[in-house]
């Protein structure tokens, strides 16, 4: 019986490790911009279309990987540079509602551009894999957890050590304050959403080969990539990270008791519920906090 | 504000018995059917706009509870003998109080973390729904047979689907109706102040979490109503018209169509259920209809926070808009 | 503008082996309906068809061959001289829209029957309005229980039921299973439904089966196929979509899975573009049920369908099993209609020729095809199965029928109808 939890351990970790590092690519944005991007999965799912697009072309396939992460950062910037800025004194709940008209935009786009029809993203590390408690796990995999964790520590390492980093904390935490004391808001918000974008488009290639290559599946990612980011507060990159791997290893481990087995999905909100439940337990007042 | 009968709503008095009776005259049984579910659409929309106008709250779950409410109804219909607007009334009704209870633990939220819980919510009933379904006249509890739906019962003066466009219009306007009073007596200056400062309304003596728990509790009232109407206007209900993108839908368009009137709210259920039945009448894909939706929400966030109905009300007349 | 590259080499690819193979036949021109060469110029019958195209999956593969059927029909006569004026909507997999493009047809347009319908929500939603209205449904795209336990609606493809048992079936006698999982959606009316009677089928030859159910959203597949090694069982059947399965076959090929059960599908994984997706390493280890011919059978029906695409056929017509029943659905409603004289064509007859349809053969059909008046109809029941092999498809079985509890009914309508 060891042997079981063992497989859906690493199972879980495996898939953990996709919905941290959406959720990391959430909250990265989040710190540095205040946007909490609702179309982050409609960029990843966009940037791994192009790839298939550029591969289906007969182009060299690192070509097609790097078409994936200039589609991320064109389609982050294009609206962190034209669109954002016009939101950009308006409390954090617009903004993510904004994030979501931009999100139908390019569904739709993708839909025009794209019929249904059965596709593949293959990386070459698919095929290579380690045997971890009786899983095998792909290179694709590793790398995905790798990204993740590398995303946390060198974000987190930039975000508190490099001038940069400074000046995308304090932007986020109060443009005006910032502007005054001469932070260059739109050469350090352009270079936010470019990160942002990058990490989109590298998700996307991820998920399309380790999910499914299906825009509506990718872009509706966002949702339990959100749920990985509650567990983080929104501000934090580690408590992200471990909330995603979690929420992969319960939905797992459910797997083995056969009544919830079927709805093994709602983990992700079910986890953030309670996880938002638990952060306002202090609170006794019923008076809405600012956030 | 503080004249009922003021010029709006008398145009919309006018414009509905116009819509009660010229409509169906002029249109096929196609229309009426996709003017039932824009009507019925408007009325969800309307409560999400009362939630958001009123407190400054977003919710993305109405569409969990136009799912729950059609669920209760049905669940009543091949129950029960009960009348149909009474099983309307109660499905409604419980709908509404399962909006309250779900609305308690998120008093204390407000902004992106409420809309955030709302969302999460919207996500947990999609996956329920799929994996229950909507009763269709089973056996047991869920009531789900691997078979076509059972009969649902529509009253007698409305069994037919022009009866039945006119019965769901009455409804809207009452939901309407319903609202407008809200904002004109005690509750909506409740919400006012609620909005303004909850610290002041409490110190004014304003009972903070009744009125809260009230707003949300109006909102699921019209989103449980509107499920029960569309489980009637359907005869049957299906999963996969309670996805959590619908509802993330349903909000955008109610602040685009506007959320401070109730022609905020028509122009939403118009813009959910007849542009897309127009455009497939068109041959024009669906994904034309989406970029519109998505385009058009950022223009009404960005620039136009009346929404159309603001537009649209702002050419008509300086007078007389009843909120 | 669709990209439909793969479709359309694969499209390509396929007529191109299909001519050389046909090389013999010396008539190249697809034949139809009357076949008199004459552009029919009558007053139009008015037909429909809904189709169900977005996302998650294209199911109009029906509607576009019927289309390309009917037009050639009208190319060559049409119904004694009436063309016939087929109206296709889309209902995009969303209930309401499919009720009511469902009304427009059948109320505003007053179509005289529906034709090569395919789709996962339509039939559910609709069955009672076309019992209602009494007008028929000749489907080509069947997905769930509805369609094939409905008065109205005649369906040619067999479904995820008996294409599934099928596909058992052929585990157990030719592979040795023992004990398999059905994996599928928790949607009863599709999954659940389909899951079931395959364990009550297991259960019935003192076998063993589970059903592991997941919900559409879920990204999680490798949990899903680890569950299936957990519960021990010898054999998988994948009762999914094309997209989902070919997902958990990536995941099965991560893990090594290919020698550690049997793999057998229903007919959705039988399609032009899976051998590209799926690659090699699942030759020889997938095998499928098909619910009518293979895509290359050298039959008439078969070889006239590809003809009919070909010459009346649009760019991105999907050439799928649904096109292949789209194609046979409007033949024998086509002939069905030719025994009706021209002027009395209204929906009250053409109801009534096509519940008279009984033992109309084709190759592209295992067994003769009916309808009758019934409140259930599944006159397909019988497939073929194919092994998935160097990117191709080989016949491994030829039409075989299946025996399960579920098919009583249906037998007996055939019993009563003089069929078998």
């Amino acid at each position: 019986m060891l042997k079981v939890y063992g497989l859906f351990l690493v199972s879980g970790l495996a898939v953990g490790s996709l919905y941290a590092l959406a959720g990391i690519g959430l909250v990265i944005l989040r710190r540095s911009t205040g946007f909490l991007n609702f179309a982050y999965g409609a960029m990843a799912a966009a940037a791994a279309m192009v790839a298939w697009q550029v591969a289906e072309w007969g182009a060299w396939q690192p070509v097609s990987w790097l078409a994936a992460l200039l589609t991320g950062i064109a389609l982050s910037v294009l609206y962190g540079r034209l669109l954002a800025p016009a939101l950009a004194w308006r409390e954090p709940a617009v903004k993510a509602v904004a994030t979501l008209g931009y999100m139908l935009i390019l569904l739709g786009l993708m839909g025009l551009l794209w019929d249904d029809s059965l596709r593949k993203l293959s990386l070459p590390t698919d095929k290579i894999a380690v045997t971890l408690l009786g899983v095998r796990v792909t290179v694709t995999r590793i790398i995905a957890l790798a990204v993740a964790m590398a995303a946390v520590v060198i974000m987190i390492l930039y975000l508190d050590r490099s001038r940069m980093g400074l000046n995308m904390r304090s932007l986020a935490d109060n443009r005006d304050h910032a502007a005054l004391i001469g932070i260059p808001i739109v050469k350090v918000e352009t270079l936010a959403w470019g990160i942002s974008g990058a990490l989109a488009g590298g998700t996307g290639l991820l998920f399309g080969s380790l999910v499914r290559l299906e825009p509506t599946v990718i872009t509706f990612m966002v949702i339990p990539a959100t749920a990985a980011a509650i567990v983080g507060r929104l501000t934090s990159l580690p408590m992200t990270l471990v909330g995603g791997l979690v929420i992969g290893v319960v939905e797992a481990m459910l797997t083995l008791y056969k009544p919830l087995a079927p709805l093994r999905a709602m983990t992700p909100f079910v986890i953030a519920g309670l996880m938002i439940l638990w952060m306002q337990r202090s609170t006794t007042l019923t008076f809405a906090t600012k956030e | 504000m503080g004249r009922i009968f003021s010029y709006a709503t008398l145009t919309g008095l006018g414009l509905l018995i116009l819509a009660l009776i010229a409509l169906p005259l002029m249109l096929g049984a196609l229309w009426i059917k996709v003017l039932t579910s824009a009507a019925i659409f408007a009325l969800a929309a309307a409560g999400v706009a009362l939630v958001y106008a009123q407190l400054g709250l977003i919710n993305l779950a109405q569409i969990a509870l136009i799912g729950v409410g059609g669920w209760i109804a049905l669940r009543l219909n091949y129950a029960t003998d009960l009348p149909v607007t009474l099983l309307v009334l109660i499905a409604g009704t419980l709908t509404g109080v399962i909006g309250a209870i779900f609305a308690l633990p998120a008093l204390r939220m407000r902004g992106l973390y409420l809309a955030l819980v709302t969302l999460m919510v919207a996500a947990l009933f999609q996956i329920f729904f799929n994996a229950f379904q909507f009763p269709n006249g089973g056996e047991g509890f869920w009531g789900v047979a691997q078979k076509s739906a059972s009969e649902v019962r529509r009253p007698g003066f409305a069994e037919s689907d022009v009866g039945y466009y006119r019965y769901t219009l009455i409804f809207m306007a009452i939901g309407f109706g319903v609202i407008g009073l809200h904002k004109i007596t005690a509750p909506g200056r409740a919400w006012a102040m609620i909005r303004q400062s909850e610290a002041n309304a409490m110190a004014t003596g304003v009972n903070v979490t009744l009125y809260k728990l009230w707003a949300f509790a109006l909102s699921g009232l019209l989103a449980g109503t509107a499920g029960a109407l569309l489980a009637g206007a359907l005869g049957q209900l299906d999963a996969r018209s309670f996805l959590a993108g619908e509802g993330i839908l349903l909000f955008a368009l109610a602040v685009v169509g506007g959320v401070f009137s109730w022609v905020g709210a028509i122009v939403a259920g118009l813009l959910y259920k007849l542009l897309p039945a127009l455009f497939n009448d068109l041959g024009l894909s669906a994904d034309v209809a989406m970029i519109i939706f998505g385009a058009a929400l950022m223009h009404a966030i960005m620039t136009a926070p009346q929404g159309i109905a603001g537009q649209i009300l702002g050419a008509f007349n300086r007078g007389g808009s009843d909120d | 503008m669709k990209l439909q590259f793969t479709l359309a080499t694969g499209a390509a690819a396929l007529c191109l082996s299909l001519m050389s193979n046909s090389a013999a036949a010396e008539d190249a021109k697809p034949h139809c309906g009357l076949n008199t060469g004459q552009a029919a110029t009558g007053a139009p019958i008015k037909v429909g068809g809904i189709n169900g195209n977005a996302p998650p999956g294209d199911f109009s593969g029906g509607t576009d061959a019927a289309a390309a059927y009917f037009d050639c029909v009208n190319a060559n006569g049409g119904i004694h001289g009436r063309p016939i004026e087929y109206i296709v909507e889309n209902d995009q997999w969303n209930p309401e829209l499919a009720g009511q493009v469902a009304t427009k047809l059948v109320k505003d347009e007053e179509v005289v029957a529906l034709v090569g319908n395919g789709s996962v929500v339509e039939m559910a939603v609709n069955a009672s309005l076309y019992a209602a209205e009494d007008v028929m449904v000749m489907a080509s795209g069947c997905a769930i229980s509805e369609c094939y336990e409905s008065s109205h609606i005649v369906s040619t493809n067999q479904g995820p039921l008996p294409s599934g048992i099928g596909a058992l079936k052929f585990a157990i006698e030719e592979l040795g299973s023992t004990n398999a999982a059905c994996i599928g959606f928790n949607i009863p009316n599709n999954g659940g439904w389909a899951c079931d009677w395959m364990n009550e089928y297991m259960a019935s030859k003192g076998l063993q089966g589970t059903s592991i159910l997941m919900d559409p959203t879920a990204v999680d597949l490798n949990s899903v196929y680890l569950q299936a090694l957990a519960e021990g069982v010898d054999t998988i059947l994948l009762m999914l979509p094309a997209g989902p399965a070919i997902g958990l076959l990536k995941v099965a090929e991560e893990q090594g899975g290919r020698e550690m059960f049997k793999w057998v599908s229903p007919t959705p994984l039988y399609e032009p573009g899976v051998g590209e997706v799926l690659g090699d390493y699942w030759s020889e280890h997938l095998y499928v049920n098909i619910e009518l011919n293979q895509f290359d059978s050298a039959g008439p029906d078969n070889q006239n369908w590809v003809k009919v695409m070909d010459a009346f056929g649009k760019d991105g017509d999907r050439r799928d099993t649904f096109s292949q029943s789209g194609y046979i659905s409007a033949k024998f409603f086509v002939d069905a209609l030719l025994e009706l004289d021209a002027d009395s064509i209204d929906r009250p007859t053409v109801t009534k020729t096509i519940q008279d349809i009984v033992g109309v053969k084709s190759d592209l059909l295992c067994d003769p095809y009916y309808v009758g008046i019934a409140d259930r109809h599944m006159p397909n029941h019988s497939g073929r199965m194919v092994v998935f092999k160097d990117g191709g498809f080989e016949l491994v079985r030829d039409c075989y029928d299946i025996d399960t509890n579920y098919l009583e009914p249906i037998l007996a309508q055939e019993a009563a109808l003089g069929l078998n």
